[in-house]
């Protein structure tokens, strides 16, 4: 895709868009016929055109002036003529007046230069660049000239009045001077305004167009490095260069400078035009990427041999030669598609534009240079240029809306993808929860018929062999006392099932609901010292149960071996850890021979200590024994842990 | 308070209405004044009776418990409810104190304990465990943070009571309470039947606003 060629994918042409060049298309014949009925020779009212004139040279008194046609281009005589010519105008027949006084008369010069100067019966009446210094560089040719003749003047009789016009030419310039108009001043004024309107104002229109487009196609390729934008892009602003140097009257460089560079930026102009054509035709064609290359890299060196030579004549080679040039790689390129039918609607319009401009191109040459019937003054190539910028423009706006669309679609696909993806991940995190909460519950499962089976389970079976047994005499209080215990079992049971959250005070509370009245039945008294403390995370449901044996454990044996009259339980917070101590005031540790029977209990406490995270430390309390239990207060739970299936003692 | 205690006992299990006449048979001047075994009997019957205390099962074959506690504690507020429940286990204890229950008896309990339940009640204590003041404690902060929260009248904890609360839910019982508070016995099971009723209207509170806030109301 366009990573890998640089070429974003191409818009799809449908119907619709196939329909657009052929309404293009129209358009540009339209054109064509408006340049042409507008540019159609109409004489004016009571203006004559003069196509003759005496030339004589003032530097070179002995060559006797000649009668010329016009236009008259130095460069074209043999040998060119240089320096400076006066022509000297033909007083149209049918031009005369009654009386100079309130004549308005004046000459319209299309096209002249490089500096002039007009006289009137041997006054000065208008001059340009004429009195400018040497050095400076002066293009009078690039726009027209209307040149009001002053009634004071004017000779009394019409057939009397000498006009002339005297040039300065420069070699390569195409200096000299175009057939000019002499009549009604105001007729005049109108022409030279449509002229100027055409020459100049259009033209720096034309710049101004192409420096926009070829500066955006600059700033999108800058983003998008598309090798069609900076083809574009060097197209348009070489376009554009020339433009201007055509149009201004005074550029701020030598004269062979504004010449080289116009020729320079015209065959880049041509060249690139001609790359971003193949380009869009598909860059097939390897020689014309060569020659356009070629003509932009041999064109300045071509220009530097002509400025040497000064012949204008390798100019025309060279002009010819580019035009030709273009001719033919624009023709391969339509051609390669045709075969291929592969044509899409840019290339259509690039190949119309291209068509139109070439057309625009050719007639001016006829007109201006082979004097075929038209108006001369009214260039068409700068229409055609303008379509091609435009046209250019279209393709730049074209290829990155391509872009833009491929990149929205490009994130369509991505958030496609990544909400799939994210489906997915929420459905097998989903299930692997569920897997999770039937694998706790399976553990909770199997914890609770532990306890049952091992606590009272058993006691319900040692309960109903002893109602069964029928030589045992039956002891009613002996058996609801069994039976209470069994529920008082289900109870504690069920109670390390209730959220208390580590909250050791409760939980000790909790137990003593439970299991303070058996003490109090065997007269012990309970002493409760129990403070408030920080909460235990390791006292979950687990950790509660293994506490509640523990307590149950050490409290059995204070029954059993102490000879206890009261049990002091207290909790207290010792910098990090909570304290659990219980106390008896019985008879102190056990000698050594009573251990082992209350050994295997006490190991059981250590064992389940150890479970919930508990250092465990037996010490003498004058009298008694204390037990103390430690808890880290931000201790986590032993991770594997199946001890607590363990029954109590 | 008078000597005759009319008792009403909700219950679908047989052996404890023989437990409980059993049990009435050491107070000569108590009565057993009514008996249902169904949810749908007790609807209809146990609001009309004259009852000073309710006994009521939650696990009715035919209804929730609750719902009869809820209709109990509106239709007869001065009379006292007491739920006999199995295990005592305070998560399905708290729900039938928000109810409105007063306090709760644990089935397999001695005659002289359920007597001494009722007679405790009837003087004004009320039975609690240190879940089920943890539980208050917290239910109590939550009305707090709440009341703020909906700028209405909540009840709330006062000082005592909260003292109460933190030691009943730290294990001690009433007599070492009151020992720590300076406060007689009674005293400490006031507090706690006072802690019951406010948790019941609070409750009820709560449900009327959650009834107004989904335009039932």
């Amino acid at each position: 895709m366009s990573a890998t060629t640089g070429q974003p994918p191409r818009p799809t042409a449908d119907a619709a868009q196939g329909s657009v060049a052929w309404w293009v298309g129209l358009v540009f014949l339209l054109l064509l016929g408006a340049l042409h009925w507008v540019s159609q020779p109409v004489p004016l009212p009571g203006v004559y055109r003069i196509a003759h004139a005496q030339a004589s040279l003032p530097l070179d008194p002995h060559v006797p002036p000649r009668a010329i046609a016009l236009p008259h281009v130095l460069d074209d005589e043999s040998p060119a003529w240089r320096e400076r010519v006066d022509y000297q105008l033909e007083w149209p027949e049918g031009l005369a007046y009654a009386s100079p006084e309130g004549t308005r008369l004046a000459l319209l010069l299309p096209r002249v230069g490089t500096r002039f100067r007009v006289l009137l019966n041997g006054h000065e009446v208008f001059q340009f660049g004429w009195y400018a210094p040497r050095d400076r560089t002066v293009l009078a040719a690039s726009q027209p000239h209307l040149v009001a003749l002053p009634s004071a003047l004017l000779a009394s009789d019409a057939r009397d009045n000498v006009l002339r016009v005297e040039v300065q030419g420069r070699f390569l310039e195409r200096s000299g001077l175009s057939a000019v108009q002499l009549g009604d001043h105001d007729a005049l004024m109108q022409r030279h305004r449509v002229l100027m309107l055409w020459q100049s104002t259009g033209s720096w229109i034309m710049a101004a167009l192409s420096f926009f487009v070829g500066g955006l196609a600059l700033f999108l390729w800058r983003a998008l490095r598309e090798r069609l934008f900076i083809l574009i892009a060097l197209a348009a602003l070489a376009h554009a260069m020339r433009t201007v140097l055509l149009a201004v009257v005074e550029p701020p460089l030598s004269h062979e400078m504004v010449f080289f560079w116009h020729r320079v930026m015209f065959a880049a102009f041509v060249g690139f035009f001609i790359l971003t054509v193949e380009h869009l035709f598909g860059h097939r064609l390897r020689w014309v990427r060569v020659g356009a290359w070629l003509a932009i890299a041999a064109t300045p060196l071509w220009i530097i041999w002509a400025l040497w030579t000064q012949d204008y004549d390798y100019v025309r080679l060279w002009a010819g030669a580019l035009t030709v040039f273009a001719a033919l790689a624009l023709l391969a390129g339509v051609v390669d598609v045709a075969r291929r039918r592969a044509y899409d609607d840019n290339q259509r319009l690039v190949t119309l534009a291209a068509l139109f401009t070439l057309a625009t191109g050719v007639r001016d040459f006829l007109v201006v240079q082979l004097n075929f019937p038209g108006d001369g003054d009214l260039r068409w190539m700068s229409v055609g240029g303008a379509a091609l910028i435009l046209t250019m423009g279209w393709v730049l706006v074209e290829r990155a809306t391509a872009w833009a669309r491929t990149v929205h679609r490009l994130n369509e696909t991505l958030s496609q993808t990544v909400s799939v993806r994210e489906n997915e991940l929420r459905a097998a995190f989903m299930q692997l929860q569920a897997a999770e909460r039937q694998r706790a519950v399976e553990a909770e499962r199997q914890r609770l018929m532990r306890d049952m089976h091992d606590g009272l389970g058993s006691q319900l079976v040692q309960t109903l062999n002893l109602v069964r047994n029928p030589s045992a005499q039956l002891d009613r209080e002996a058996l609801a006392s069994m039976l209470r215990q069994a529920l008082d079992e289900l109870r504690l049971t069920l109670d390390s099932f209730e959220p208390m959250e580590g909250d050791l005070p409760a939980i000790l509370g909790t137990l003593r609901r439970r299991l303070a009245p058996a003490l109090e039945g065997v007269g012990i008294e309970l002493r409760w010292e129990v403070q408030e403390v920080a909460p235990l995370e390791q006292l979950d449901a687990r950790g509660v149960l293994h506490l509640f044996r523990c307590l149950q454990e050490i409290f059995a044996n204070v029954v059993k071996h102490a000879k206890a009259r009261r049990i002091t339980v207290s909790t207290w917070q010792r910098d990090d850890q909570v304290i659990l101590s219980i106390e008896d005031d019985g008879v102190g540790l056990p000698p050594p021979e009573v251990r082992n029977s209350t050994g295997r209990g006490l190991r059981n406490v250590l064992t389940r200590a150890a479970k919930i995270g508990a250092s465990v430390r037996f010490y003498d309390a004058h009298p008694g024994t204390g037990i103390e239990f430690a808890f880290a207060v931000h201790a986590r739970p032993a991770e594997v842990d199946t001890d607590w299936l363990q029954p109590s003692a | 308070m008078s000597d005759i205690t009319r008792i009403y006992l909700i219950e679908d299990d047989r052996t404890i209405l023989r437990f409980v006449e059993s049990a009435l048979r050491q107070r000569p001047q108590w009565r057993l004044v009514g008996y249902s075994d169904t949810f749908a009997h007790a609807e209809m019957m146990a609001p009309r009776s004259l009852a000073d205390v309710f006994l009521v099962d939650l696990g009715l074959p035919d209804g929730r418990g609750e719902d009869i506690l809820r209709l109990l504690a509106e239709v007869k507020p001065e009379a006292e409810l007491l739920v006999f429940t199995v295990f005592g286990d305070e998560s399905r204890l708290i729900r039938a104190l928000q109810m409105g229950a007063t306090g709760y008896v644990l089935k397999g309990c001695t005659e002289d304990e359920l007597i001494a339940a009722i007679e405790q009640i009837r003087e004004g204590g009320a039975p609690i465990s240190p879940l089920l003041a943890r539980m208050l404690l917290k239910q109590f902060r939550a009305i707090d943070s709440d009341a703020t929260a909906t700028k209405g009248p909540a009840p709330v904890l006062s000082e005592r009571e909260t003292d109460v609360l933190r030691l009943v839910a730290q294990g001690y019982v009433n007599k070492e309470i009151a020992q720590r508070l300076g406060i007689g016995v009674a005293t400490v099971s006031t507090h706690i039947k006072n802690l019951y009723r406010k948790l019941a209207v609070r409750t009820r509170v709560q449900v009327v606003r959650a009834a107004q806030a989904r335009g039932l109301l």
